[in-house]
């Protein structure tokens, strides 16, 4: 059974994830991690519930989000469609009072779908480390996954959200309505200049080892007008940009036909 | 790692109890303060009968961390019951006939006081929301919302708390 | 007898537990505390087809916490075991805990009991068993073919023999080739279902208790609490008598919490360390180690007339029992009788087979044998109103049983209401229906 810790401080978190390792698990919400059982001795858990992380900061041009603050007062703090839709459909309202938004986005597949939402709005993470702070975009975040498992950057304290310039949408395909794993989920940021695309961000999950920006479903948009032939192209660059995996939620098959399917409505919707 | 010392508050009253490592908070509830209305259907967030109320918001007592706990007003299902007078919501399971086996019934029950405790009023959907962390499979998923609308008309009829 | 005479029919009555559910007041198995309480694991097995080369609990035993590790050769009674063997089902095919062979993934082999579910835990990942793996066979088709290997000397074939010595359950009625020979039309097809779990909210559990009466008290959820009884006495060689079962309490069962899969091993425990024990089925061996709703695959062919007629159904059925018998053979005893469905046809044959494979075995859930029936019937009812072109709601209403009828496994028909049923289906649904259908009663069938 491994070892609670409580660090008091970010420093003092920060030093305990560089000295364990591999063997230190950052124990948040604990709605991942707690599923877990121990039937070996040995490892850490490091708790971040006396760190101060769970406070929302609204500033001009946005929100500084600590890592240990819950979906649910996301949604209240946070004023951004995609996002507030995000976190509903996460778990239940049980899980969304303890679930954190740090925690979600180190959720393996086919979970985590909260990510798609804050990829889409090109959130940036800032990591405590033994020398220091980083930043980092959520997208460079992901892309240094490995075999499905997050890179160990340090310690989440925040993500950073800047208000949308553009309008966002998000949807989850599932097998039922509430508190169930991803089919697929797609989140989307779409700025226009006129009735033209001049920037868009396409972010998935659940079809893939882990939540990406789909560059191709983003080029057949930009500097179109969202219409058929666009939004078909997009699609099809998204079905041929995920990995899905079959498991006991939906079959791979399966999850690359709704991935095309829901960037399309997702797409329809920001028409 | 050692057994702990550790002080919780629940249904109103101070508790000291000493916990294993990782000891959860159903694990207190229920083994160590008998309140077994505390259901263990699968120990993973998965299915809500071990739902509880911590400082008023809706928890899942398997996922939390006994220690975690501490200096939070816990509330479980008997904590509605102190005067032993069956509340409204209850009364509203018993007439809608809403549940079968019982098993899901006392998570359902606490889930549904979160959710009038925020919302007085929910629409049938906001129900369906409110309970989709809360699984019953004797499949009374209709009386059970059935019976959180009835609790909450009586609710905006008298103008009395739900619980 | 008027209405006023009557007490419960047309009135609400109220469920006696409500009120202590909705309290949470209800005290199911695990509600009861002792002191000392020791838990058990199993150790299953990681094969799902393999000789048992060696077992050894040694690590386990010596895990911190660990009172106790029970072997079948702890077992002091039946080392194999059928349920029904009381009532003449059998030969007894299932290890209690398994010795030479293991059949499916998942099998118990060695139980831990520790001070803590975490030591018992640990101390079961600790036990060492090396297998000789053998194929396996996952397909009913495929273990009945010949060239399958034989999961036990019992059934060399794979399947089940009925004590009347066939293969099948069996329905014989007219003469389906005969029938096939006169029909219009040949409709058939292949049906196949999955296995179900029950997936009760509570998972199967008990608490064994000794007492200093000599007696061992087990709280159990078993939803048959005599039959979970006396099984207990006949595999551990005890007096029933020397038991005393206390359930009744179910937190949903649906036909999952008849296997008696618990209490022997925990009653075992308690008597080996005189104190309570507690086995409690995790969520994940709820789904992956209980035992399901059974598959099944049905050959189904119908000779019919272009006017709807059905006058030949034969139906050959495999249920797919997994690596023991468990409640198979009335399963499958069931699902004949239930054939060639509520419709009345003149020449029937029906084969529904027990066939094992390495599967985790089956058993109860609600009307097992029957659903895949019907499951099956109703779609082919349908393929076959394609066929012929004909309204799928009217060919069930001509096919459909009337009074008087006599019904394949030879019993005349007696409360027939297939008839009226379908009419006040087609009613709420919208359908509209030809006069001639719409006066169609359950009483009304032409000596055809």
């Amino acid at each position: 059974m491994p070892e609670l810790l409580r660090p008091g401080s970010i420093d003092e978190a920060a030093d305990l994830i560089a000295r364990h390792g591999a063997a230190a698990s950052v124990l948040a919400g604990g709605t991942s991690l707690m599923r877990e059982t121990y039937p070996s001795d040995g490892g850490y858990l490091i708790g971040v519930d006396r760190l101060g992380l769970d406070k929302v900061v609204s500033h001009d041009g946005g929100w500084s989000v600590g890592a240990a603050v819950p979906l649910s007062v996301l949604r209240e703090a946070v004023p951004i469609a995609a996002l507030q839709a995000a976190t509903r459909e996460i778990g239940g309202p049980a899980v969304q009072n303890m679930a954190t938004v740090g925690g979600n986005l180190f959720a393996r597949a086919p979970f985590g779908d909260l990510a798609p939402a804050l990829l889409a709005l090109g959130a940036r993470l800032v990591f405590a480390t033994a020398g220091g702070e980083t930043t980092q975009s959520i997208e460079d975040f992901y892309a240094g996954w490995a075999d499905g498992a997050p890179p160990r950057a340090g310690l989440l304290t925040r993500i950073e959200i800047d208000a949308p310039t553009g309008a966002s949408a998000y949807m989850k395909c599932a097998r039922r309505r509430y508190s169930t794993p991803s089919v697929v989920t797609v989140a989307a940021c779409v700025e226009k200049d006129g009735g033209t695309v001049s920037g868009a961000r396409i972010a998935l999950s659940g079809a893939s080892a882990h939540p990406f920006r789909c560059a191709g479903a983003e080029r057949a948009v930009i500097g179109s007008g969202l219409d058929e032939a666009a939004v078909t192209a997009a699609a099809a660059a998204a079905e041929s940009a995920v990995e899905p995996q079959t498991d006991s939620v939906a079959s791979e098959w399966y999850r690359r036909r709704m991935t095309g399917v829901f960037v399309r409505r997702v797409l329809a919707a920001l028409a | 790692m050692e057994d702990k010392l550790i002080r919780l508050t629940v249904n109103g009253r101070d508790e000291a109890v000493v916990i294993r490592p990782l000891a959860t908070l159903q694990d207190v509830l229920r083994d160590t303060l008998e309140l077994t209305a505390v259901k263990s259907g699968c120990g993973q967030g998965g299915c809500g009968s071990c739902s509880v109320l911590v400082d008023g918001e809706l928890r899942l007592s398997c996922l939390t961390l006994a220690e975690r706990a501490e200096g939070a007003e816990v509330t479980t299902l008997e904590g509605l019951n102190e005067t032993n007078a069956i509340v409204p919501l209850q009364q509203a399971f018993v007439e809608n006939y809403a549940a079968q086996c019982g098993y899901c019934t006392a998570g359902m029950v606490v889930a549904a006081k979160a959710l009038l405790d925020r919302n007085p009023a929910p629409s049938r959907d906001e129900i369906v929301e409110g309970l989709s962390g809360n699984l019953c499979r004797c499949t009374g998923f209709a009386p059970i919302v059935r019976a959180v609308q009835q609790a909450a008309q009586a609710l905006s009829d008298t103008g009395e708390e739900a619980s | 007898m008027s209405m006023k005479e009557l007490g419960v029919v047309g009135r609400n009555v109220g469920q006696r537990d409500l009120e202590s559910h909705a309290r949470g007041q209800t005290t199911y198995y695990e509600d009861v505390h002792y002191p000392r309480m020791l838990h058990l694991k199993m150790h299953r097995s990681a094969e799902p087809h393999a000789n048992i080369v060696k077992v050894d609990t040694r690590k386990a035993a010596a895990s911190p916490g660990v009172v106790c590790v029970l072997t079948h050769e702890d077992l002091p009674g039946k080392k194999v075991w059928n349920g029904l063997a009381a009532v003449g089902v059998g030969p007894e095919d299932e290890p209690v805990l398994a010795f030479d062979k293991v059949r499916w993934r998942g099998e118990p082999i060695v139980a831990v009991i520790a001070e803590t579910p975490e030591a018992a835990r640990a101390g079961a990942a600790k036990v060492e068993v090396e297998y000789d793996p053998l194929p396996g066979v996952f397909d009913v088709e495929e273990a009945i073919s010949g060239s399958a290997p034989a999961l036990t000397a019992h059934w060399p074939h794979n399947h089940y023999i009925y004590p009347d010595d066939h293969a099948a359950s069996q329905i014989r009625f007219g003469d389906v080739e005969k029938g096939f020979a006169e029909a219009d039309h040949i409709v058939e097809d292949k049906y196949q279902t999955s296995p179900i779990e029950q997936a009760p909210m509570e998972t199967n559990g008990c608490i064994a208790k000794p007492g200093g009466d000599g007696r061992i008290t087990v709280h159990t959820n078993t939803q048959a609490v005599h039959f979970a009884r006396d099984n207990t006495a006949a595999i551990l060689g005890l007096a029933p008598g020397k038991l005393r079962f206390l359930g009744g309490t179910v937190g949903g069962g649906f036909g999952g919490k008849v296997d008696v899969a618990v209490e022997p091993i925990s009653v075992l425990a308690a008597m080996r360390t005189g104190r309570p024990v507690k086995f409690k089925y995790t969520r994940e061996e709820e789904m992956q180690v209980s035992s399901t709703r059974s598959a099944w695959r049905l050959y189904i062919k119908d000779g019919v007339m272009n006017d709807g007629r059905i006058v030949a159904r034969k139906i050959t059925s495999y249920q797919d029992s997994g690596a023991y018998l468990r409640f198979s053979s009335y399963g499958s005893m069931k699902h004949a009788g239930h054939m060639p469905g509520p419709y009345t046809m003149p020449n029937v044959w029906v084969d529904a087979r027990v066939v094992f494979t390495n599967r985790p075995p089956s058993s109860a859930m609600r009307g097992f044998g029957v659903m895949a029936a019907s499951f099956a019937i109703e779609l082919q009812m349908d393929k076959v109103a394609k066929t012929i072109g004909m309204d799928p709601w009217q060919l069930r209403l001509l096919n459909a049983y009337r009074n008087g009828d006599m019904r394949a496994h030879r019993k005349v028909n007696e409360d027939a209401a297939m008839v009226e049923t379908i009419q006040a289906a087609a009613r709420l649904a919208g359908h509209e229906l030809p006069a001639e259908y719409q006066a169609m009663t359950s009483w009304d069938r032409k000596a055809s």
